[in-house]
């Protein structure tokens, strides 16, 4: 099941504590799963209305349009899967004939993929304007910092522990992936490089999550008499959290993992928008569940 | 036509009389097209030269290219005498240039035997110790030229010894004729053709381990080598097997593609804090791939580092490009070594 992976996911790798709740791993899941399928659901229905029968990359493009950050993450993404694509086939002269023999031109096909979509949907030129944007990602820098923080503490074996953690992604089993969102029930199935990206999104979901549990629990401990607890940043707080556990732990592992409340709080929150342009400024809602990832 | 060839002739016996012991010349040239002239031909004049057809048609076909070396060689006759000797000496300095003689060097001499195991019918001696040199030096050669170092040795204390090994060579080369891919897939051994899939015959040799892709314009590529002479040496091989086969190959524009070196530093690096402070040049995405792609500008190299403190360098065209990129890096990744 994926509560596996998700709790490696969590743990660590995107924030959790070394040893996450058990708990929180399964409604993890489940929120991811939910949303996930929502999407799916949606993203056939944008298929059908183009009389697709299958669901491409460009359907889901379509669906995150209005969300620049996020969608600029992951056409970060995916050029850097093509990136990676072209190098390791540099190295790998195996690769290189297995290119080679596909026949088809695959370098950069991710890119161009996205390019030519974004270029027929654009009427303002704000989303190809998005592709010379050099614009630092805060999010991701922020997740970035609170790595490196992470990683700045630990020896050398906590270490080789993280970085197996990180690899982990729901694009490593695609099969366990598509059996897990139930892709054979459905009549439209989304193709190999729309997985890739579903994929992606599962990721980014639960590291949506974590983010925001993790501001959550900062929220929640506020000290006595300070008037700007609220504006430490989540990652100052758990790096000195993170900091006292290491000295006193296995008693306190489950200290500082993220719990339940936290990450439904965190969907409330999320869910619930404030101010006079809410409506616009996120994707697809259904159901009242805003998606996380797009 | 005739002229070329009698020229070649010339030459070519003028460097088989000679024993390879000589005294220390500035180079004149890059050692890598010269070595490889010197051990192909070498071969002819050890096996019948002058009777042999298939050796003057091999000449005449390399001669487009490697002429353009021959007036400056045959204007000064002494040139051809201390020409080994040079040619030592700057393997000898580009290996000093990037680290000190060291123990690999004796072990890398194992590699010296599998040039000379196709050439070694006569004069052993000889072939011997000029085909070792293009591999590395081995500690037959050291003691062949005594070294004046031409460029400084540079920051050799930095690296700590620690020299890239090359993995992987991907040359390219013009046979500049068409062939009928049909007919080399069918007659050569080790070739592999399938028109549906993929419009080139794949051969395969077995020294040096290499394949090949020959195209039906006559442009073919190489790769696997693990050093710049080793592709050439393979390339000429392919051609002088499609030559073989009837078609009036040639072999143009020869050029190293893409180099692939790898090493380690031997201590773990701590990749979350290298991708924060070089962030315009890394990219670490481990649930993509679990190194960190850095594509340093100069030179333009991009290189994959992993939490092992294995690096991979590629992107080079030549060793030199990967030698410094290495070197840019080392100091970088010692500042992020993980305790």
């Amino acid at each position: 099941m994926h509560t596996h992976c998700i709790y490696l996911l969590k743990r660590y790798s995107l924030g959790d504590a070394r040893r996450p709740l058990h708990e929180t791993a399964v409604l993890v899941e489940d929120v991811v799963h939910t949303q996930l399928i929502n999407l799916l659901q949606q993203a056939a229905e944008v298929s059908q209305l183009r009389g697709a029968r299958v669901i491409t990359p460009e359907d889901l493009l379509f669906l995150m349009r209005k969300d620049k950050k996020k969608l600029r993450r992951l056409l970060k993404y995916m050029f850097i899967r093509d990136y990676k694509s072209k190098i390791v086939k540099g190295i790998d002269e195996d690769d290189l004939l297995e290119d080679k023999l596909s026949g088809s031109n695959n370098a950069n096909k991710r890119q161009k993929i996205a390019q030519d979509f974004l270029n027929s949907i654009d009427q303002t030129g704000e989303l190809l304007a998005m592709f010379e944007d050099d614009e630092i990602d805060e999010v991701k820098q922020e997740r970035m910092e609170r790595a490196e923080r992470q990683t700045r503490i630990m020896d050398s074996a906590q270490y080789a522990e993280f970085c197996e953690s990180r690899q982990l992604s729901f694009s490593k089993k695609a099969s366990k992936f598509r059996d897990w969102l139930d892709c054979s029930s459905m009549e439209i199935k989304p193709n190999v490089v729309a997985m890739e990206i579903l994929a992606y999104l599962a990721y980014e979901t639960v590291a949506q999550l974590v983010d925001l549990a993790l501001l959550v629990r900062q929220d929640m401990v506020t000290k006595a008499g300070d008037p700007f607890s609220h504006a430490i940043s989540a990652t100052f707080i758990q790096y000195h959290n993170s900091a006292e556990s290491t000295a006193a732990c296995g008693v306190e592992a489950h200290g500082n993992a993220i719990q339940p409340c936290h990450i439904r709080e965190a969907i409330r929150r999320y869910s619930h928008k404030i101010g006079p342009l809410s409506p616009f400024t996120n994707a697809y809602r259904r159901n009242g569940t805003a998606f996380l990832a797009c | 036509m005739e002229e070329e060839e009698t020229y070649l002739e010339l030459y070519l016996n003028q460097c088989a009389a000679q024993d390879g012991l000589a005294p220390p010349r500035s180079p004149l040239f890059s050692p890598v097209v010269p070595y490889d002239m010197y051990i192909l031909n070498a071969s002819n004049p050890e096996t019948a030269f002058n009777s042999n057809p298939e050796v003057k048609e091999t000449c005449g076909g390399f001669s487009s290219v490697d002429l353009s070396f021959l007036p400056d060689e045959l204007t000064q006759e002494d040139k051809n005498q201390p020409v080994i000797g040079s040619k030592h000496e700057t393997e000898e300095n580009s290996e000093s240039q990037s680290r000190l003689p060291s123990p690999s060097d004796i072990g890398l001499g194992s590699n010296s035997p599998s040039l000379s195991n196709p050439h070694s019918q006569q004069h052993p001696s000889d072939t011997d110790s000029v085909q070792a040199s293009p591999e590395k030096p081995d500690s037959n050669s050291l003691p062949l030229a005594s070294i004046t170092p031409m460029t400084p040795v540079t920051s050799v204390s930095e690296c700590c010894g620690i020299v890239p090994q090359l993995q992987n060579i991907v040359s390219t080369v013009n046979l500049a004729c068409k062939l009928d891919l049909k007919k080399i897939a069918l007659h050569a051994k080790n070739a592999e053709y399938n028109p549906k899939r993929f419009a080139a015959v794949i051969m395969r040799i077995r020294e040096p381990r290499t394949t090949a892709l020959i195209f039906s314009s006559g442009k073919m590529v190489c790769t696997g080598a693990r050093s710049e002479e080793q592709s050439r040496l393979a390339a000429r091989k392919y051609a002088r097997v499609v030559q073989k086969l009837g078609f009036p190959a040639r072999f143009l524009d020869f050029k190293i593609q893409n180099m692939v070196g790898s090493c380690d530093v031997k201590f773990p690096i701590r990749l979350e804090g290298l991708v924060l402070t070089h962030q315009q040049f890394s990219s670490y995405e481990p649930e993509l791939f679990p190194g960190l792609i850095y594509r340093m500008v100069k030179p333009r190299i991009v290189l994959l580092i992993f939490v092992s403190g294995k690096v991979v360098l590629t992107g080079a065209k030549e060793r030199s490009e990967i030698c410094e990129a290495f070197e840019n890096i080392y100091p970088i990744l010692k500042g992020f070594k993980k305790a």
